[in-house]
């Protein structure tokens, strides 16, 4: 019991960064990037590069991944997003276009073949009689550090402000002076950021192939549909369900129905409350 | 008639008279390509009817397919049906699916819309790998199952009729009252349900003819393939490969669509001599990236576009 709560908790942090990370384009932009995936596969790939091929330590090569997936996000906006903006339907056409293109370049770089990645940290924690890898718990703790940063950097700093004030009402915030411009290509960025290092964390948690990104996407797609598109806190909240959903079924049930369980609630959800527990805008 | 619709019909003619000649003149390797690319002009036509004007975007049409494919397959691999019982019963059996796509619909459009119906086709591929694998194959699926016609000739008229009986009877229903209500549904849905028609009748009727060509169209796939496997069928890929023939081929409009099939498909062949390798991929996506994001409108705009150049040229020629 100890084990699934402590399990299904840790998931859940590393679930909220994936969604938060996909939320917060929609939030700003009103579009969704279904290319999203594609953040955390090549996160994933280039700390595979850093850290196992070329042998920088660890942690910088985390580093340059979020970088990566930093650029990465500002390119997608900068020369696909805003060529389609305003065409909602386009952009979301685009982007999963993109996720196809990109498995294709990684499947061209790195091979097909699955890679196996060294966990961040080896070693097993135990608290009580239950116990989690070092590895997926380090990932929680960097998950909540960083969305802990986004919730002070939202709140505090006046571009973070900014951001928040273009995800209420975006003609309002033009109006008081707010360059949207800037302020959508920094969540891209953000976004992108996020993306990447939760890719790293995917990819020692499971493994790293060029398929790997269609997983996070439904992920990202079923806390926020869960949560309220473009509800943060929706998201939070809804990663834990999941996250403690998928924990139960996975060790309680089958392993293989992990997937099963979550698509059920997706579909739930947007029977009964179409809107999510959270969310503002109905698409 | 007015001229539209006669130009149109001589078109369809013109086409159908290429299509049934084209074997004679080319090798069996490109009439399996042409195969293939009529399946995939059936699955796009079948998207359209469903997705291409109304805005209820189908990110799941693998699983329609998936049902229709997975019907007869097993019915004719365990429990040794004839085709011609099969084939109907699989149809049947997809349109039914057809429902379940449709009860979303009923509450949820757009973006909500497409997200539910990709996480209908991960359930099903996840569901058939687990929930009794003896019977379904498990991850692998199942081979050795019947085949209706034999040779690369009988398969590509077998698919050219199907093709022409489908794709010229919904290309007729976009012409009717039928299909402007159902761009209208695209434009605003609320407008169509206030100036009284029933638009839970019109979507129904929509997502059941689009059923029914996914459930032809997969079970003959099927039967032409000889074997059927999850990850073939319930696969972001060929969800890839529908949704993208229908966008550069224009959607809405049946006739594009079938040209955007069979433009994908030659593509793909055309750069498999230059690029053996997985770079053929990765430069076929791209040039549909590309094209997209040009054209969002697809090849049918770029053509009507031209052809509109054409004529005020002619104009003011004939005026000066």
């Amino acid at each position: 019991m100890l084990q699934i709560l402590i399990q299904g908790l840790v998931l859940s942090g590393f679930y909220a960064l994936i969604a938060v990370g996909f939320t917060l384009i929609f939030s700003v932009g009103r579009v969704l990037n279904l290319a999203y995936g594609s953040f955390l596969m090549l996160g994933g790939y280039i700390y595979y590069q850093g850290a196992q091929v070329v042998g920088l330590p660890k942690f910088p090569s985390l580093i340059i991944a979020g970088i990566a997936g930093a650029v990465f996000g500002m390119l997608v906006y900068r020369i696909l997003v805003k060529r389609l903006s305003g065409n909602v339907v386009a952009v979301e056409i685009a982007t999963l276009i993109l996720a196809v293109v990109v498995q294709a370049a990684v499947v061209l770089v790195f091979s097909p073949s699955p890679k196996s990645m060294w966990p961040l940290v080896p070693g097993v924690l135990r608290i009580g009689d239950a116990s989690v890898t070092y590895n997926i718990f380090i990932a929680a703790v960097i998950s909540w550090i960083l969305l802990g940063g986004l919730f002070l950097f939202t709140g505090m700093t006046h571009m973070g402000r900014a951001i928040r004030a273009v995800s209420m009402d975006s003609k309002g915030a033009v109006i008081s002076g707010i360059d949207p411009e800037r302020v959508n290509i920094l969540t891209w960025a953000i976004s992108g950021t996020f993306g990447a290092i939760a890719g790293v964390f995917l990819a020692t948690y499971t493994q790293l192939d060029p398929n790997m990104w269609v997983t996070p996407l439904i992920i990202a797609v079923a806390v926020v549909i869960v949560g309220g598109i473009g509800s943060i806190l929706g998201s939070l909240v809804a990663a834990h369900i999941i996250g403690m959903l998928e924990t139960i079924t996975t060790s309680l049930i089958a392993a293989e129905l992990r997937g099963v369980a979550t698509m059920l609630i997706i579909i739930a959800v947007l029977l009964v409350a179409p809107r999510g527990l959270f969310g503002k805008s109905e698409l | 008639m007015n001229s539209n619709l006669r130009r149109g019909i001589y078109g369809w003619i013109a086409f159908a008279a290429i299509m049934v000649i084209l074997p004679h003149v080319v090798g069996t390797g490109v009439t399996r390509s042409f195969v293939f690319a009529m399946y995939l002009a059936i699955f796009a036509v079948s998207w359209d009817i469903m997705s291409g004007r109304t805005g209820y975007i189908s990110f799941g049409h693998p699983f329609l397919i998936g049902i229709g494919g997975y019907t007869t397959a097993l019915l004719t691999y365990h429990l040794h049906w004839p085709l011609f019982l099969s084939i109907p019963t699989a149809v049947v059996m997809t349109m039914i699916g057809g429902t379940l796509f449709f009860f979303p619909a009923l509450r949820i459009r757009g973006t909500y819309f497409a997200l539910v119906t990709l996480a209908f086709m991960e359930l099903i591929y996840g569901l058939v790998q687990v929930i009794a694998p003896k019977v379904t194959g498990g991850t692998r699926g199942l081979s050795g199952l019947e085949t209706i016609v034999t040779g690369a000739i009988p398969n590509y008229y077998l698919a050219l009729v199907v093709l022409l009986i489908l794709g010229f009877t919904m290309w007729l229903v976009i012409r009717t009252h039928i299909g402007t209500a159902l761009s209208a549904v695209g434009m605003d849905e609320d407008a169509v349900r206030a100036s009284g028609i029933n638009v839970t009748r019109l979507k129904l009727f929509a997502f059941m003819l689009s059923a029914f060509a996914a459930g032809l169209g997969g079970a003959l796939y099927v039967h032409y393939l000889g074997s059927i496997a999850p990850r073939a069928l319930f696969d972001v890929g060929f969800l890839f490969q529908i949704l993208v023939a229908c966008l550069l081929g224009g959607a809405g409009t049946i006739s594009g669509p079938i040209a955007g099939a069979f433009f994908l498909t030659f593509l793909l062949e055309w750069l498999r001599p230059y690029f053996p390798g997985p770079e053929r991929f990765l430069i076929y996506g791209a040039v549909a990236l590309i094209l997209y994001v040009y054209q969002p409108n697809g090849l049918h705009e770029l053509v009507r576009n031209g052809l509109k150049r054409l004529n005020q040229l002619k104009l003011s020629r004939d005026t000066s």
